[in-house]
């Protein structure tokens, strides 16, 4: 066996196959580039030069034609920009916190349905009270609180809560969790609480459930079925609690509060 | 001239440990999502399952087995000494740390994001950097390889670099390139995000990264295999290779052409233009050239050992082969599920055809067949082959190892025929539970439980290919001879330089890249308003 | 190529040259339908590459939760628009006229999701920062699923959504009274 190895024979199959490549190259980009965006027509950019930018995928900013707008305030909490709290903030959040005690308990464990918000999520707290103080979630009385404090106060006391050692759970064995709770209903588009709401994962902005008064969450699923509460994002929380019996929201609640052995 | 074995066997049973341990979750993930199993109560094992099985199999188990028989090819086929066998094991190290550095926040539930990764979801940073070693392990198979045939050029100024060498060599450059694209997404991308160094991520430009990728990789993984069906099968049948040049063709076209249509994998994505869309479709579509001139070969290849052996008349040579041979029955299988497979390629390839199938189960039950079927396969019969030869014994029992490729055979069709069926019927991939009781999805309950008794004799097959290796290892001490490779069918006398060497068309592999991901990368990587927040996962109490 | 000049090798040597005309011949019909099907019929990828900023859709632009929905543009045609987040579709009921151009943009408020309409080719990846723009005709009314098809954390299999397709003048009577249509309440 030898290696054909002529200048001749080497020139030729380089120049082949770069050819056939660039013939490859040069034809589906003028088929996918130039004629088939061109005999599409549906192109809203009228000009050649901007029919091709756009099929060779140039970005362009989405236009927003004259959308509907909401007949109620919505939320404006960006979730993902929530800093880390600053050193002091927990200190700060203390001293505000005390105008909470009343009803949500001296350490954060409510004796009056409101909910416990000792060891809370940081964000989900902050972003509630943005969105009393914004009026895009109303209560009679936390949106008064809530007008009174600054973005500045609403950190320090989401903090505060946040490093307060949260209510003792127990682990319950899985074969008590409700359907509803371990699995969700796919087909009604209810994935399994814990997906968002911290037991199997946390989603930024949703609460820990575990311990929280039944009466509570119960009036927050109902008031989110029937549109009365808003500020959930894009309509992340209605969609889940519309599709919920009357049933499977009394088993969630029940569950979730029956997590806390005190019994308080 | 076989001297490193040790390193040779150690490649093997890495990859062939890990592959088994992949094949019992998959096998779960079968099971645990069809109607015989009660719903998960917690979905995440689901997902960390998949991702452990998907990372294993996809990034683990075929670079392993590549190095292991690069190595094998480099001395069997150059019959030399292996240069750099230190480096080679600190390669094989590398991998092994890198994926156990990865699979140990997979199995803590700290990185549930699926092999594809698919920011700004961003699981724990040592996936990822585990991910990276492995890819870097194999990077140093890359080099000796080069390194190794360059040496034996110049120390044979002339002669004509074996078929098995020149493919394994471009099977190599091929690694090598491919898995830039999502060693840049992992590295520019992901690892800054995941160990907080910044916190928005361009989950587009990730895609298109993944898909440099995503499709490139599948023909490294079929590399092993279609040296397997060129240089091993028709020696151990008793035929000729049909066509030294046609194979030497093939497998430059696979260099040139494999790697400049990833953007197939984005056709139903927003962040790409329609009309590199097009382009990479009409790539995807000469990707078959080398595929059809390998079939032809081979067919032919095949042919020749049916008549040499008395096969008459056009369809005689058929019945005269040797049918009880493994090699035989394998490369049929892979064949048959070649041939399926790449039915199912075409309608993924086509833009029009691919929306009613894309990222259904479909898409899992076809790269379950090409993979899985067609080229794992071919992976046993290259075990089997170099067995002997890598421990002196022979292979325990003949008709376990054909009772073996029929389990697996059956099993993958079993398995991904439902599978194919349920995504024509629309039903999504990777959910740890689907609700076959309502009616809507009833259809779908009996194919999935098909599947997941497929995956069964699938899971049998693995554990008794495991079994046949261990048990070969304690068997008669045999003299196994020389390792050869296929003899042409016409003694091949000139080798044009450029079918010799592979630097025509690693230029070309690297020009076409540019030129059809160029754009398409560029124009994204330059903004800034195209980055989202990154969406952590695996945070719970 | 360059083969053993004997008799047999040229006989080779032909039949794969045969061969591989063959080969090219069908990669070259293959990609001859791809062109056409994309010059004689609807179905073609997206034309424009959008982004969007995926953090402020819920308080401003076209993504905003009143504008989601169906909206009845003035040339009779139907534009949807939804929003995919961890782990539903926004509206989580889509309702649409039957025999109706339609056109579905949507996009991602988090990770990357997919949105696929069962027993139609309606079938787009969602990623956040960018809409997803699609075209469709639904022939015959009925109710569809539409689950999300790419795996977007731990609660993806509880992402599933509906599509109503109904008659146009029971369509056209809801859009008298209501500017964004959905079936989702």
């Amino acid at each position: 066996m030898s290696i054909e190895k002529t200048p001749a024979s080497n020139r030729a199959w380089a120049s082949a196959s770069i050819a056939i490549a660039a013939v490859l190259f040069m034809s589906s980009s003028i088929l996918g580039l130039v004629v088939l965006p061109s005999v599409q027509g549906t192109d809203p950019f009228t000009n050649l030069w901007d029919s091709i930018c756009s099929a060779a995928g140039l970005p362009r900013r989405a236009s927003s034609t004259d959308p509907v707008e909401p007949d109620h305030k919505i939320s404006r909490v960006v979730l993902s920009t929530m800093p880390k709290a600053e050193a002091d903030s927990v200190g700060r959040g203390a001293t505000i916190a005390l105008q909470c005690a009343i009803c949500h308990g001296p350490t954060g464990v409510s004796r009056a349905d409101s909910p416990n918000l000792a060891g809370q999520y940081a964000v989900a707290i902050y972003k509630q009270l943005e969105d009393f103080r914004s009026g895009a979630r109303s209560s009679a009385v936390m949106s008064p609180f809530a007008a009174n404090l600054s973005d500045q106060d609403i950190r320090d006391v989401a903090a505060y809560y946040a490093y307060l050692p949260s209510v003792p759970t127990n682990h319950a064995s899985t074969a008590g969790v409700p359907a509803i709770v371990a699995y969700g209903a796919p087909l009604r588009g209810i994935a399994p609480c814990g997906s968002c709401h911290g037991s199997v994962e946390n989603k930024a902005g949703s609460p820990w459930l575990g311990g929280q008064p039944s009466a509570y969450i119960t009036a927050q699923l109902n008031a989110f079925a029937v549109g009365i509460r808003t500020n959930d994002t894009s309509q992340q929380m209605r969609n889940i609690a519309r599709q919920m019996s009357k049933d499977e929201i009394a088993q969630a609640a029940e569950y979730y509060a029956s997590l806390n052995p005190d019994g308080l | 001239m076989l001297n490193s074995r040790r390193l040779i066997i150690a490649h093997f049973w890495v990859a062939f440990s890990v592959f088994g341990l992949a094949l019992i979750l998959g096998a779960w993930q079968m099971f645990i999502r069809s109607p015989l199993a009660s719903w998960l109560g917690n979905p995440e094992w689901y997902y960390r399952s998949v991702t452990a099985h998907g990372t294993i199999m996809g990034y683990v188990f075929p670079t392993l087995v590549a190095m292991g028989f690069g190595y094998a090819i480099t001395e069997t086929s150059l019959k030399t000494d292996l240069i750099g066998r230190r480096w080679a094991w600190a390669g094989l190290g590398l991998v092994v740390l890198g994926a156990v550095t990865a699979m140990v926040p997979v199995s803590l539930g700290k990185a549930s994001v699926l092999y594809t990764f698919y920011p700004p979801m961003i699981g724990n940073p040592f996936y990822y950097i585990g991910v990276v070693m492995v890819v870097v392990g194999s990077w140093i198979w890359v080099a000796l390889m080069s390194v190794n045939l360059i040496v034996w050029k110049k120390r044979n100024p002339g002669a004509v670099v074996p078929l098995a060498m020149y493919a394994n060599v471009a099977g190599s450059y091929l690694w090598g390139w491919t898995a830039v694209g999502a060693a840049l997404e992992l590295l520019l991308q992901i690892i800054p995000v995941a160990l907080g160094l910044r916190t928005t991520i361009d989950a587009g430009l990730a895609r298109v990264f993944f898909s440099w990728t995503l499709h490139a990789i599948v023909y490294f993984w079929l590399m092993p295999t279609y040296i397997a069906y060129y240089t091993i099968v028709p020696r151990a049948i008793g035929g000729r290779l049909y066509s030294d040049s046609m194979a030497r063709i093939s497998f430059s076209l696979f260099l040139v052409v494999a790697m400049p249509i990833g953007i197939h994998h984005t056709f139903a994505d927003p962040q790409v233009g329609a009309g590199f869309k097009f382009i990479h479709s009409a790539f995807t579509a000469v990707v078959a050239l080398p595929t059809l001139l390998t079939v032809f070969t081979i067919c032919a290849s095949v042919e020749i050992a049916g008549r040499l052996r008395g096969g008459k008349g056009p369809f005689g040579w058929l019945a005269t082969l040797p049918w009880r041979n493994p090699a035989m029955l394998a490369i049929a299988f892979s064949f048959l599920m070649l041939g399926f497979g790449g039915a199912g390629g075409l309608i993924n390839m086509s833009y029009q055809l691919d929306s009613s199938i894309h990222n259904t189960q479909w898409i899992t039950g076809h790269f379950h067949l090409i993979f899985g079927g067609a080229i794992v396969i071919m992976y046993f019969v290259i075990a089997y082959d170099l067995w002997p030869h890598l421990t002196g014994r022979a292979i325990a029992s003949m008709s376990l190892v054909r009772l073996q490729l029929w389990l697996w055979f059956i099993g993958m069709i079993v398995t991904t025929f439902p599978w194919h069926y349920v995504g024509i019927l629309g039903m999504p991939r990777r959910m740890a539970y689907y609700d076959y009781s309502n009616p809507a999805l009833s259809d779908e309950a009996a194919p999935v439980v098909m599947s997941a008794i497929g995956g069964f004799i699938l899971l049998a097959s693995g554990l008794l290919f495991l079994f046949i290796l261990v048990r070969s290892h304690f068997e008669r001490r045999i003299e196994p001879g020389q390792y050869t490779y296929a003899q042409a069918a016409h003694a091949v006398t000139r080798v044009p330089a450029a079918l010799n060497a592979h630097g025509l068309w690693v230029a070309l592999m690297v020009a076409l890249t540019i030129t059809n991901y160029g754009l398409p990368i560029m124009q994204l990587a330059v903004r800034d308003d195209t980055s989202v927040p990154a969406v952590f996962v695996g945070e719970r109490r | 190529m360059s083969v053993e000049k004997s008799a047999s090798g040229d006989v080779a040597l032909k039949i794969e040259r045969r061969w591989a005309a063959v080969s090219i011949l069908i990669i070259a019909f293959l990609t001859g339908m791809a062109a056409y099907a994309g010059i004689h019929q609807a179905v073609m990828p997206q034309t424009t590459v959008e982004i969007i900023n995926p953090t402020t859709l819920h308080m401003t632009g076209e993504f905003i939760e009143s504008n989601l929905g169906s909206a009845l543009e003035p040339d009779g045609s139907v534009t949807v628009r939804a929003v995919a987040q961890q782990y539903s579709f926004t509206p989580a009921c889509i309702v649409v006229p039957k025999d109706t151009p339609i056109t579905l943009r949507a996009t991602s408020a988090d990770v990357v999701h997919g949105l696929l309409i069962q027993q139609t080719n309606v079938n787009t990846m969602l990623v956040p920062g960018y809409v997803s723009v699609q075209t469709a005709k639904f022939e015959e009314t009925g109710e569809h699923l539409m689950p999300c098809q790419e795996f977007c954390s731990v609660g993806h299999e509880g992402m599933w959504a509906k599509v109503q397709v109904i008659d146009k003048p029971q369509f056209l009577a809801m859009a008298s009274n209501k500017r964004r249509l959905s079936c989702a309440e």
